[in-house]
């Protein structure tokens, strides 16, 4: 029985963004733009449905005069990406 | 990127590419803390040493303490200035490294002013040394690796001089510890940039 993909994570830029912040500690609104390609409209969309959810957490403040927003992953979403990885590969029969 | 859905085996690709994005190059100026503290430490550690064999009042050790009350304020406009995305858990591990030693260093350093036959010079430049060659080994930089084990070895120099000489030789463990490295480093991050 193949489990259900979440349809949170199956999407492109919501998987690329959640795949980038795995790997890293936190990571800030300019670089998760320049790693995904994504336009600034698009990319906001799709950061507060993960927030929403639980999976990323947002915080937004200031550098220098500029605002910056910097995400990070949350256990929630860490177990969610696991889960989703894991149904990939039952689906895939790796 | 836009907002569409993918199948399984694009997925996965897609996990794959994007860690691997995460594989960043060295930072610029990563050196940048190893040559703040090291050039604060040997200016310090030379006025304190003229001062004290010019003059001979012991009372110029307080000096030591302006170490931490330049370096902080430097490293914390620094940094806060160029404060660098992504954070990687590398990044975190080394802070964390450096939080313990320094903060060591500086517990060891208020101990003198209580219990004054400690031989500080000694305890921290092995300290620092330590932490140096922990970071080297964490970021597989064999010159910090190498300076690190060779402050260690050094180290002992302090506990083998008099107290005006361990000052000297103080300054230029700092300068294999921390200044040439962090050169060394800065260099190399300058180059992985180009």
């Amino acid at each position: 029985m193949f489990k259900e993909l979440d349809p949170l994570l199956h999407s492109e830029l919501r998987l690329a963004i959640m795949s980038l912040l795995i790997s890293v500690e936190e990571a800030d609104f300019v670089y998760l733009k320049d790693q995904t390609k994504s336009t600034s409209g698009n990319l906001s969309v799709q950061i507060d449905k993960l927030n929403d959810a639980g999976y990323i957490e947002v915080e937004r403040g200031f550098a220098g005069k500029r605002t910056r927003t910097v995400c990070k992953i949350t256990p929630v979403g860490v177990k969610a990406f696991e889960a989703y990885v894991e149904s990939l590969r039952s689906y895939l029969n790796l | 990127m836009e907002e569409k859905q993918l199948n399984e085996k694009e997925s996965l690709e897609l996990i794959a590419q994007m860690i691997r994005n995460t594989q960043r190059k060295m930072e610029k100026n990563s050196g940048l803390p190893f040559l703040i503290w090291g050039y604060t430490t040997i200016a310090v550690s030379l006025a304190v040493w003229y001062l004290l064999s010019t003059t001979g009042n012991y009372q110029w050790n307080w000096l030591w303490l302006t170490i931490p009350v330049i370096g902080f304020p430097i490293m914390m406009f620094t940094f806060k200035k160029n404060e660098v995305y992504p954070k990687t858990y590398i990044d975190k591990v080394i802070s964390y490294v450096w939080i313990v030693f320094g903060l060591s260093a500086f517990i060891v350093s208020a101990g003198t002013f209580i219990f004054h036959r400690f031989p500080i010079l000694f305890t921290v430049i092995l300290l620092i040394s330590m932490g140096t060659a922990i970071t080297g080994l964490i970021i597989k930089f064999k010159p910090l690796v190498f300076s690190g084990f060779l402050g260690m070895f050094l180290s002992f120099l302090c506990l083998m001089l008099n107290p005006l000489n361990s000052i000297l030789v103080f300054a230029g463990l700092f300068l294999i510890v921390q200044v040439i490295p962090g050169h060394i480093l800065n260099y190399k991050s300058r180059k992985s940039h180009v």
